[in-house]
């Protein structure tokens, strides 16, 4: 379970930003990346975050990740408080971007490993985990290649198991599937939904409509660091007033 | 506990790279040795050629010293070239056609005789290496003069004690390794100051702004390491193989030395003797400390860079800030006092110099030791900082 409340992140602008931003920002001295945002995210089902670019989606998820510090308002994840219980939070999530995020010069028994001891998981338990991940994702025949060596799906899977190996009750994906072909796309969808048969609490942030349709339960539309749709996707789809679901979504954010 | 895993990690990694091992361990054993013996070779070859070389002179007024250009003419790898015009003398000098040229005056042999001074010019070109136009030349004329007064002071019946009123006897108290240590040491902690520098590095950019390049560093900030254990076991592999290529590049210099053949045996004697292992294990506690504090800067500095390209410009500049002060310990008249022995790097270079030497000083030694843990507690301080600050660590 994933509890947002008022959430609101500032970043302080340097000069130099200031400048790059024009005018409107001339004077001032943070900008607000998330602006008074309130969700929840249950378990068994799958939280679509959308937005464009830039509208505070990979911002939210960093917080909830416990990698960036709220200006104000709280997270609850699993029952931890991001900002009091960071370290608890850490070992209840898994944290997934678009980029396969791996060590070249390692393998991906090493890499898997590396984040298996780093979640202080025991010999047995990693070994049986492991080697169920291995089976299910068909990883044997390159499990000792250097991960430099490996193609971009095999990458891909890698990094799907350094994911889960500790089996988190929490997934977030920011833009998982951003810049990835067709097929290797595919794994990672079913990735998602196999979190939500396991009954795993999932976030996941997509400016992809298609994806959103797929495996959503779940979504809310994010714009410019506001929260301006938090509903059921069957709830969107009926009140729907353009004709595909991605001239919903443009409508909507010109709306806004 | 978690920072050994994370360190245990960045080992792996960081020996699987070529770039590091080369950087770590080829470039300090193969580069040192290879270049002490080339500057070696180098001076031996220009110190061989000086002693063989036929000097070209022109003598000017022969005529008023028969037995001066007689003296000159006997010289042992000489050519006089009196054809040459005397308003070209100066040109043929400075185009290196000619080494020197020896003018007498007119009244030579009239100043001689009356015991008065004979005036006697000699050019020549000061930038030639090794100066042996002038200084063999000076041999000849010393002998000349000294046969002169021999012969005044026979004719006046004079004894030589009359012209020489002292007899100076210089004894020196400072050892042969005190000599050695403050002649030459100052260098041996250059070559490790500037090898741990470029240990400390390739792996510092690679573990810092490399993290952020290859899209890593989420994965690690989402892991339930803090950002402590996260700063201390990037900071202790580069410590250790900041610690590793210095050590390698003072077995390379030791190692090299040993394969040189100029060397004289009594030197070679002499500098084995000095290097012990108790020495050598001396230098090295002054090693941990820098590489240390080496290492806590430039993880600092990687972890703020957006990328690799942009830490590496960041960094190569501190180059020239290391080595200013190592260049500095190196100098004559600097020595380890109450405040140099506070002044990082300078105060290794200085310390080392001492140790080499044989006169270790304990309060001085002691001020050392708390300068460079503490500057490198600060160091690592900061870096930790930077590790906990958001706008760094996603500067981008």
């Amino acid at each position: 379970m994933i509890t947002v409340n008022n959430l609101v992140k500032d970043f302080s602008l340097n000069r130099k930003q200031r400048k790059e931003l024009g005018d409107e920002y001339k004077n001032t001295k943070t900008i607000r990346a998330v602006d008074d945002i309130s969700f929840e995210c249950k378990p068994g089902r799958i939280y679509g975050l959308l937005g464009p670019n830039g509208a505070g989606k990979t911002t939210t998820l960093r917080m909830i990740a416990t990698m960036l510090k709220p200006s104000s308002g709280s997270i609850n994840v699993a029952g931890f408080d991001t900002i009091k219980q960071g370290q608890n939070v850490r070992e209840q999530i898994g944290f997934m971007t678009g980029q396969t995020a791996l060590y070249d010069r390692l393998t991906p028994t090493e890499m898997v490993k590396y984040i298996g001891d780093l979640h202080g998981m025991d010999k047995i338990a990693f070994q049986n985990r492991k080697n169920k991940l291995f089976d299910i994702l068909d990883m044997h025949s390159f499990a000792d290649r250097r991960i430099a060596r490996l193609s971009t799906g095999m990458k891909q899977k890698t990094s799907i198991a350094r994911t889960i190996i500790h089996d988190p009750q929490v997934m977030v994906f920011d833009e998982p599937t951003s810049g990835l072909d067709v097929m290797t796309s595919r794994a990672i969808m079913d990735l998602i939904r196999s979190c939500r048969e396991e009954g795993k609490t999932v976030i996941f942030s997509t400016h992809r409509m298609g994806e959103v349709n797929q495996v959503c339960n779940d979504i809310a539309i994010i714009y410019k660091g506001k929260l301006f749709y938090n509903d059921t996707l069957d709830k969107f789809k009926s009140e729907m007033t353009q004709p595909t679901f991605e001239e919903e979504f443009i409508y909507r954010v010109g709306e806004a | 506990m978690k920072f050994l895993i994370i360190a245990k990690k960045e080992m792996i990694d960081i020996t699987r790279d070529k770039r590091t091992i080369l950087m770590m361990v080829a470039v300090p054993l193969l580069m040192v040795p290879v270049l002490i013996g080339s500057m070696m070779k180098i001076v031996s070859f220009q110190a061989e050629e000086a002693s063989v070389k036929q000097l070209k002179v022109r003598f000017v007024g022969e005529e008023h010293a028969p037995n001066l250009y007689q003296e000159f003419t006997e010289m042992d790898k000489v050519i006089m070239l009196n054809q040459i015009p005397i308003d070209s003398i100066q040109s043929y000098i400075q185009e290196g056609f000619l080494d020197a040229a020896v003018y007498v005056n007119p009244t030579y042999s009239k100043d001689i005789a009356g015991n008065g001074q004979a005036n006697i010019q000699i050019y020549f070109k000061g930038t030639d290496s090794f100066d042996i136009a002038r200084d063999r030349i000076k041999t000849v004329l010393k002998a000349s003069e000294n046969q002169i007064i021999s012969s005044r002071m026979d004719r006046l019946n004079l004894q030589p004690n009359v012209v020489k009123a002292y007899e100076i006897q210089y004894n020196d108290v400072a050892s042969k390794q005190e000599k050695f240590g403050k002649l030459a040491g100052g260098w041996l902690p250059y070559i490790f100051i500037v090898f741990g520098f470029m240990g400390a590095m390739y792996p510092a950019v690679d573990l810092g702004s490399g993290e952020k390049e290859r899209g890593t560093l989420e994965t690690i900030l989402s892991s339930p390491a803090t950002r402590l254990d996260v700063v201390m076991g990037k900071f202790l592999v580069i410590m250790a193989t900041a610690f590793l290529t210095a050590f390698l590049a003072l077995a390379g210099l030791l190692i090299g030395i040993q394969l040189i053949s100029e060397i004289p045996p009594p030197v070679l004697t002499l500098i084995n003797e000095i290097f012990s292992l108790k020495l050598i294990t001396l230098i090295m506690t002054l090693v941990l400390p820098v590489s240390a504090f080496f290492s806590a800067v430039l993880l600092g500095l990687s972890i703020y860079a957006r990328s690799f390209k942009e830490a590496q410009s960041i960094i190569a500049p501190l180059n020239i800030i290391i080595i200013f002060p190592a260049v500095i310990g190196t100098l004559p008249g600097i020595e380890l006092n109450s405040i140099t022995a506070l002044i990082p790097i300078l105060n290794v270079t200085l310390a080392a110099k001492d140790i080499i030497a044989g006169v270790i000083n304990p309060f001085f030694m002691t001020e050392v030791y708390l300068s460079l843990f503490g500057f490198a507690a600060l160091a690592l301080f900061w870096c930790v900082r930077a590790f906990n600050k958001e706008s760094t660590i996603f500067r981008n």
